[in-house]
């Protein structure tokens, strides 16, 4: 199975606090759901191996703590990653505001130009909601993302949430060929490139 | 019909008693059917010009006789049209008048001999260029020492050729390629229904008088035809004129700042003017030995061509390129520099090094040595150069040094400096490609233009071309890790290296001298701060700790997660009593830093440990640790935290001094980002990821707690560090009456019992950041880059700068390209997406950066051209200004082009500026032999071009052919009269095979 695997894909997940990142994980990765999650400290990962329209990705997800210390630790690891799920909590409209703050963060210390990213509402089980699913748009809309609401409670959007991100990076494939296993499909774009040079010189 | 049946029969024995012969000929029908050449309709013949514009596709094969093998090639113009038509003519409808249509149709090959749109292309192969087909088969020998030298196998080949053409009922014209390859002789034949075409080609070296002027070809080809024709010949003459001269640019570089950029020799060799007839009738024109009609000057057209020097040496691609070769290389520094390096430095090496290290510093103000014998016991040891044999002189050296370490200049001569650059600066920023240019250091992974390692990548490539290659080389990488080390040593920060965490976005030398240069603020940072600390503050604290010790000597209790405390006062009682001098504070550090310590220092700690239990009754109840710390000082407050109130005293909370996180360059954090993804996605894993990761929280829950606030919970800490994770309660009532107090509980995630940060609480201790165990360890952290440095083999180091050389390669060529050439930008644009690919992988290929070294070296060339092109036209016409638009124009098509028309021949604004250049150039020609022809001839009719070089002939006709009463088909002759090099005489004559 390991060789029918097409890219390894790194996957950030951000946010403010307490907003549900560590849950949302798990509820993808292990489908289980732990009111008391512990807060995350510094970094925490994990590996799922997903099929997105006959690919299979390996996708490995980076759990970041949202804390505000932990900020100058944190961004280090943003490094390569090609999709980012960026939390909220629709029952905080506090954690809804600072998302600005996030994606600024987010430009500064990724690499990659073209990081496809996706807003995700979470705790839509929750009776009290601040936020509202126009809000949530709205932002996506303007900042060119992906948006969802989910629970990781109930289950609903989580599994959506990630397979429309592996999708959409699939889809863009500058970003994922210099993955180590595209080191060669890169190789062969080289030979043309080469080709080209030679092209160039003779005329 | 008969001959199916006839093939039918002879089936079964064919193929068991084939001879070499007929093995070739079936070989040769197979793969006809295999390129479905077989009973194709004919095409229409090509657009105009699509000879020249069209692509031409090929397809090979291989195919033999006996045991000598060919390579067989189909040759033919993929006409963009012909999709569709080739539908059109499947669909039934059409059959019928297809068939009807068949007997009037010319075969392909007969329009394209007499289509006259594509004469003269400027750029096919030889054959189309002699018959004008459009599509054609080439059998040349496999291997090209072999050829086809007698008559005999050449005739042999054909006649099979013929037969296999007639079988399949395929008309495409089959050529083989006979006599030696660079001849480029051809015989060929191409067989239809009731007729033949027969190519034949005459190629002699030297011309013969009688055949070398129209009259005279169209006597041979007359007598070819045997019959009286009026055949309608098209001539081409070609002159090219030399026009080189040499380019003036800098040759060599004189300093190390910037990169040469230019050819060295002329990259235009020659500018080719072509002036051609079309389709005149034989008795229109007269040219013969004496007499010519054929002046230049009234020639219906005119076309221009330059030739290009092949592979002209460039300066910046030649740097570059000598520079990146080295990279596969496997010498260290040591195994180059082994006959320069003194080995007995240690023991005569006050003269030597001090000499050494005097290089450096020499009479420069910037440096103030604290003690030489010092420095030289730690760094300089390693190198004494012999001078006598270092490849880089030792005032070279240091002038480069001073290039890359301007800081150690004297502030006068730098001040200097400085508008100097300005100056530079301004001259050369041309408007047009600021944006890009701004845009490059995003979208490279390299290091800013004026950063210490950008300097030293042009250096270091000037220094390889010019100063002794890998020697010099490596000799002044040797320098510069000295340089590297001896800053770190004794505190002088790096110039050129912003002062920040490593960038990820740069290059990894860059990250690495971040680093180096954090370790060494921290350095200075840390050494100010203790002896500041030392100064005014020692006395309270130290007292204060005192009564701390007396404390706890006096409760007589042991609690483990005081012993840490305990050891951290212990040093300092032990430093206060040992030694109090502020010299030793490195060795304070050094003790607390337990991941760095040495096998011995840990022993010593312990010993220390130990000694000091047994010595003290050191046992203490938490609660009475509390109660203690209340009664201390506290230390290292930043600011009051948002008017919250501690919850156990109702005290102020302050946001305390922390440690920051320590810098991480790339490749430490992917190898740390490694271990944390190698623990696994278990429970257990995650859990010693979260462990890993608590050093900086335990750290702040240590200034927090002790220092800057004592008497704070963990429900404090976590209103502070986690505002979510404190759920206020408004409900609940007071119980005492302070209002102020808010009443709260923590978030159930930090009431699990045994979660990380519980623990990590409860381990906490009251030290105020100064006096914490490092985070960031400059020490170790400045060794491991001084190391990773050192170990790097002058290949790696090539390596690592090329991000940057072609960073400064790029706008080297942005800077000097003022022409308007779209493929040059074009190009550009692909250089600067694939550099920004290349430099970001995260192993550097060699291979890569010479891919990219090649395209830029393109690009060099290309402006190069235009460059010259430009000083070449610099004549008199040039400075009209209506016309400049126009002339401009012409020479950028030139660049672009292959060839270009010349709008107007001769009268146009290009054509009498090109007549100027000619006329000007025959004078300078005449001059030479000014004296003799003054003597000898008076008449000064020099004419205004010179001999032409070539000249080309197309005799075409319709005649019956082999005898009167044949059929009328068309014949034509191609002739190339080159002076000096070839005749040559390629026929196409058709013959009708049925009345014959």
């Amino acid at each position: 199975m390991e060789q029918d695997v097409l890219t390894t894909l790194k996957i950030l997940i951000i946010g403010e606090s307490g907003v549900g990142k560590s849950s949302l994980l798990l509820r993808f990765t292990d489908d289980t759901f732990d009111p008391e999650q512990a807060a995350t400290i510094g970094v925490d990962f994990k590996v799922k191996t997903l099929q997105v329209e006959g690919n299979r990705a390996k996708l490995a997800i980076w759990d970041t703590a949202g804390q505000e210390r932990f900020r100058t630790l944190t961004p280090s690891y943003y490094r390569g990653a090609q999709g980012v799920i960026l939390v909220y909590d629709v029952s905080s409209r506090q954690s809804f505001s600072k998302l600005e703050t996030w994606l600024s963060e987010l430009e500064t210390f990724s690499t990659k130009h073209d990081i496809i990213k996706m807003l995700v509402g979470n705790k839509i089980d929750m009776d009290k909601r601040e936020v509202s699913k126009e809000d949530g748009l709205k932002f996506a809309r303007k900042h060119h993302m992906l948006f969802i609401e989910a629970s990781a409670k109930t289950k609903e959007g989580v599994q959506c949430a990630f397979e429309e991100l592996v999708e959409k990076i699939i889809q863009t494939p500058g970003l994922w060929e210099t993955d180590r296993r595209g080191l060669q499909l890169e190789r062969d774009g080289n030979t043309q490139q080469a080709a080209c040079g030679g092209y160039c010189s003779v005329i | 019909m008969a001959s199916d049946e006839d093939a039918d029969v002879f089936e079964i024995t064919d193929f068991t008693t084939a001879s070499d012969w007929e093995r070739f000929i079936a070989r040769l029908e197979e793969v006809l059917h295999e390129w479905k050449l077989v009973n194709n309709k004919p095409k229409p013949p090509a657009a105009k010009d699509e000879f020249t514009s069209g692509e031409w596709l090929e397809k090979t094969d291989d195919i033999c006789f006996a045991d000598f093998k060919f390579l067989i090639t189909y040759h033919y113009l993929n006409v963009s049209g012909s999709k569709s038509e080739s539908l059109d003519r499947q669909s039934p409808d059409n059959d019928v008048e297809e068939e009807e249509k068949k007997e009037d149709e010319t075969p392909t090959v007969l329009t394209d001999l007499m289509s006259t749109d594509n004469d003269f292309p400027s750029k096919a192969h030889c054959l189309v260029r002699l018959y004008g087909l459009q599509e054609f088969i080439v059998i040349t020998p496999a291997d090209r020492n072999k050829a086809i030298d007698s008559e005999s196998r050449a005739k042999v080949l054909l006649s099979s050729v013929s037969v296999a053409l007639t079988n399949s009922s395929s008309s495409i014209p089959v050529f083989i390629q006979i006599q030696q390859p660079w001849r480029q002789m051809y015989c060929g034949t191409s067989v239809m229904s009731e007729m033949s075409v027969e190519f034949d080609v005459i190629h002699l070296t030297r011309i013969p008088q009688q055949y070398s002027h129209l009259a005279g070809l169209l006597d041979v080809f007359k007598s070819k035809l045997a019959t009286q024709v009026t055949p309608r010949p098209t001539v081409d003459v070609a002159e090219p004129p030399d026009l080189s001269s040499p380019m003036e640019d800098e040759i060599g570089c004189s300093s190390f700042g910037s990169l040469p950029f230019g050819a060295i020799e002329d990259p235009i060799s020659a500018l080719q003017l072509f002036c051609s007839w079309y389709s005149l009738s034989e008795d229109m024109i007269v040219e013969n030995q004496n007499y010519s009609d054929l002046d230049p000057l009234l020639a219906p057209q005119w076309t221009a061509k330059i030739k290009k020097t092949e592979d002209p040496q460039c300066l910046l691609g030649t740097y570059i390129h000598k520079f990146l070769k080295h990279c596969y290389s496997k010498e260290t520094t040591r195994d180059l520099l082994w006959n320069i390096l003194s080995e007995e430095v240690e023991n005569d090496a006050s003269a030597d090094i001090s000499q050494a290290l005097h290089r450096l510093t020499e009479n420069k103000v910037g440096y103030n040595i604290p003690s030489l014998s010092n420095v030289v016991s730690k760094a300089g040891s390693r190198l004494a150069v012999k001078q006598a044999e270092a490849p880089i002189s030792q005032d070279t050296i240091n002038d480069i040094l001073l290039f890359l370490f301007p800081d150690a200049k004297d502030p006068l001569e730098k001040a200097n400096d400085d508008s100097e650059t300005e100056n530079a600066c301004e001259n050369n920023n041309p408007s047009k490609f600021t944006a890009l240019l701004e845009s490059l250091p995003k979208r490279l992974k390299t290091a800013p233009t004026d950063s210490l390692v950008y300097r030293l990548a042009v250096c270091l490539c000037i220094v390889n071309k010019n100063y002794g290659g890998l020697k010099g080389l490596a000799q002044l990488w040797q320098e510069f890790v000295l340089e590297m080390r001896y800053r770190w040593e004794n505190k002088y920060e790096l110039e050129g290296v912003s002062k920040s965490a490593p960038h990820l976005g740069s290059c990894l030398l860059y990250q690495k001298l971040q680093m180096l240069n954090s370790c060494i603020e921290k350095k200075i940072q840390r050494e100010t701060l203790f002896k500041g600390y030392t100064s005014q503050t020692n006395l309270d604290s130290n007292s204060s700790e005192m009564e701390v010790e007396n404390n706890s000597e006096s409760n007589g209790k042991c609690e483990s997660e005081n012993k840490k405390r305990k050891e951290c006062c212990s040093n300092k009682l032990d430093r206060k009593t040992s030694d109090s001098s502020a010299d030793d504070d490195d060795e304070f550090y050094e003790c607390q830093d337990s991941p760095s310590k040495s096998p011995t220092e840990l022993d010593k700690d312990v010993d220390e440990k130990e000694d000091f239990s047994e010595t003290m009754d050191t046992s203490q109840s938490e609660s009475s640790s509390f109660v203690d710390s209340v009664t201390h000082k506290p230390e290292g407050r930043l600011s009051a935290f948002n008017d919250i109130q501690l919850l156990s005293t109702g005290e102020q909370l302050y946001v305390p001094v922390t440690q920051e996180p320590a810098p991480m360059t790339e490749d430490m954090l992917e190898e740390h980002a490694e271990i944390l993804a190698k623990l696994g996605t278990s429970a257990e894993g995650a859990q010693l990821r979260a462990r890993m990761q608590s050093a900086c929280l335990i750290s702040d829950m240590d200034v927090l707690n002790f220092a800057a606030n004592p008497g704070c919970v963990l429900e404090d800490f976590v209103r502070w560090y986690s505002p979510r994770d404190w759920i206020e309660d408004e409900s609940t009532m007071s119980n005492d009456n302070t209002q102020t107090k808010p009443k709260g509980y923590l978030s159930p995630r930090m009431q699990i019992p045994g979660n990380v940060w519980y623990e990590a609480w409860q381990s906490a201790k009251p030290v105020p950041a100064h006096r914490q165990k490092r985070l960031f360890d400059d020490t170790k952290e400045a060794e491991k880059v001084l190391h990773f440095l050192s170990a790097m083999k002058p290949a790696d180091v090539i390596l690592q700068l090329m991000p940057c050389l072609i960073h400064a390669a790029i706008i080297k060529v942005v800077e000097n390209d003022d022409s308007d050439i779209p493929r040059l930008k074009d190009i550009l644009d692909q250089v600067i997406t694939r550099a920004s690919k290349v430099t970001r992988a995260f192993n550097q290929n060699a291979k890569h950066y010479e891919d990219l070294l090649r395209m830029i070296t393109t690009l060099e060339n290309m402006i190069a051209q235009a460059k010259s092109l430009r000083t070449k036209f610099t004549t008199d016409l040039w400075k009209d200004c209506d016309k400049e638009e126009e002339l401009s124009q012409f020479l950028t098509q030139l660049l672009q082009k292959p060839e270009v028309d010349i709008e107007g021949a001769s009268q146009g604004t290009v054509g009498s500026c090109l007549h100027q250049l000619f006329i000007a150039q025959q004078k300078e020609v005449n001059m030479i032999g000014e004296e003799e022809s003054l003597s000898e001839n008076k008449n000064s009719a020099i004419s205004d071009f010179p001999q032409p070089s070539a000249r080309e002939y197309i005799l075409r006709t319709m005649a019956p052919r082999p005898a009167p009463y044949s059929k009328t088909l068309p014949q034509k002759m191609f002739c190339s009269i080159m002076v000096g090099h070839h005749f040559q005489l390629a026929g196409a004559f058709t013959s009708d095979s049925l009345f014959q």
